[in-house]
């Protein structure tokens, strides 16, 4: 199962493929509206890698 | 040389070699946030137009105006023109407001028209424009909305610019800054519940986009301005939902509404300062409705550290709403330059009338609109010094600057939230340092100025044109 990299939640859907040439897809997570490309680094698609300095937890945004 | 558009615009780009064509094909992340950043760290800052972006259909240009040279051909002007120069012919086209828009059947915006199964993806190469950015954004947008209380006034009509982010197909979270026109109307469609419609303007005349990024008054009209600083009208057409005056030639409109009463979380997003901003909770956008011209080319921008093409973007028109401001009052006021950072640190040259009068220039520039909340670092010099060289400015603050009596601090001042040193964030101290020569009754050691030599005049020329037929150097100097 696929988790957000930023907030770690379950509830990610895909949000589009490419246009054109199946070249990626797009994903969203609907806890913490963070979006992400399959073509971007692990940096930014890994919960375990994502910067902890921007990582999230939903219920302390106001 | 004139232009209606962007398309037009570009092409004088490239005649003057401001414009470079990339026709490999890019990946979205992270080459055009790369390419954004290295464009204006380059000498005279080119455009840079990308044919061909990875899974994308269409073309994406970047820092259309981060350059002076850029800058200055905007204007209508020769791209070596100088920056005090620009900030001295903007404001002479500003006293020509208004000059009212046309509006025009068969606009090229309406060329393509999708109605159903919006997916922006299809028709905006979207991409990632900092690393740590919460998703994909939209930040060099036009966003018309309308007064609900007084939708048919065209004066308070407004075409601001707010970050964009993309949170689904159809779906985008938006920042509207309180103290911005487009909380107020917000603010009036939410007291009944009611969505707000918008349109959002992509790839405009350049002017627009200088424009929407102006702090002008509520009763102003961004249209009229940009008309006025073409020298000819705005073309305009309607919206194909909510009567809104859109730009005719713009390359792409997303039409929607901002959802009543509801938000998400939102952002961080690198701004302008240089840092991210945080994540907030705020309200979000339905499109429902995509008009665009054939081949569509989707102009976004690129903001880092300064400088980038943001602070090329929302500097001489900073400045001018300012400097307008303090002369009513102040009329020996020559020049306000407040190209850093949005005006947080502002630069004014100004004749004395009186001992003090430097900080008196200094209250009443923190006592404007803009200057209030953003402005933090103000710094006064004589009449005869250019605010625009920094050079200049160095001598007056090594030379005329005495330490004990002319750096004043104001604590606990109206401050910008986005300021990292903003703290409470929204609170500044403000600094005021008069670098003026003193005037009676105030004092100072009897010294005299070093004479300009006579005949300094001709002689520039004359190197000058020595130089150019020797070498074809280009003479321009940046003066940042
Ligand atoms: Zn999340």
């Amino acid at each position: 199962m696929m988790l957000c990299p930023r907030c770690d939640s379950k509830t990610v859907e895909l949000m589009t493929k490419a246009p054109v040439d199946d070249a990626w897809e797009v994903y969203l997570c609907n806890t913490c509206c963070f979006s992400w490309r399959s073509t971007e680094g692990d940096e930014i698609k890994d919960p375990e890698k994502y910067d902890k300095r921007f990582k999230i937890n939903p219920a302390e945004v106001s | 040389m004139t232009f209606k558009d962007l398309r037009e615009f570009l092409a004088i780009l490239e005649e003057e070699g401001q414009l470079i064509r990339i026709e490999d094909e890019v990946m979205p992340e992270p080459d055009l946030s790369a390419i954004g950043r290295a464009a204006p760290d380059m000498e005279n800052g080119p455009g840079v137009f990308i044919n061909k972006v990875k899974g994308y259909k269409y073309s994406v240009v970047l820092n259309v105006h981060g350059s002076w040279q850029n800058h200055a051909l905007m204007l209508g002007l020769p791209k070596e023109t100088s920056v005090k120069e620009q900030f001295f012919a903007l404001d002479k086209a500003w006293s020509a407001y208004p000059i009212k828009p046309v509006w025009v059947e068969n606009a090229p915006v309406k060329e393509v028209k999708i109605t159903g199964g919006i997916n922006l993806f299809e028709v905006l190469p979207l991409f990632r424009v900092n690393k740590y950015d919460g998703g994909f954004y939209i930040s060099k947008a036009l966003i018309v909305s309308q007064d609900p209380d007084d939708p048919d006034n065209f004066e308070k009509q407004n075409a601001g610019t707010y970050r964009l982010q993309v949170k689904g197909k159809d779906l985008l979270g938006i920042l509207p800054l309180p103290f911005h026109d487009i909380a107020i109307h917000l603010k009036k469609a939410e007291e009944r519940n009611q969505p707000l419609p918008i349109a959002i303007c992509l790839g405009n005349d350049p002017v627009l986009n200088f424009m929407s990024s102006t702090p002008i008054e509520y009763f102003q009209s961004e249209y009229d301005f940009a008309g006025a600083i073409k020298g000819e009208p705005i073309e305009l057409t309607k919206s194909e939902v909510g009567n809104l005056d859109i730009p005719a030639r713009s390359e792409i409109v997303l039409e929607g509404y901002i959802i009543p009463k509801e938000r998400k979380i939102e952002g961080p997003f690198g701004e302008f300062p240089g840092s991210y901003s945080g994540a907030r909770l705020m309200p979000e956008v339905r499109i429902h409705t995509i008009t665009h011209r054939i081949n569509p080319i989707f102009e976004n921008l690129y903001l880092g550290i300064p400088w980038t093409e943001i602070d090329y973007l929302m500097a001489l028109n900073t400045c001018i709403p300012l400097y307008r401001q303090l002369k009513r009052d102040f009329p020996e006021v020559v020049a306000v330059n407040a190209i850093y950072t949005h005006g947080m640190g502002v630069i004014v040259s100004t004749k004395s009338r009186l001992g003090g009068y430097g900080k008196a220039v200094a209250m009443r520039l923190l006592s404007t609109p803009h200057g209030m909340p953003y402005s933090k670092i103000v710094i006064i010099v004589d009449e005869f010094v250019d605010p625009f060289n920094l050079q200049q400015v160095m001598w007056a603050l090594t030379t005329r600057v005495r330490v004990d009596k002319d750096v004043v601090t104001i604590p606990y001042c109206p401050g910008m939230p986005l300021d990292p040193s903003s703290e409470p964030a929204g609170m500044h101290t403000k600094l005021i340092i008069d670098a003026t020569t003193p005037v009676a009754p105030d004092h100072c050691r009897e010294t005299e100025l070093i004479e300009i030599p006579e005949k300094t005049d001709f002689w520039m020329n004359y190197l000058k044109n020595l130089r150019q037929r020797k070498g074809g150097t280009n003479d321009a100097m940046s003066q940042m």
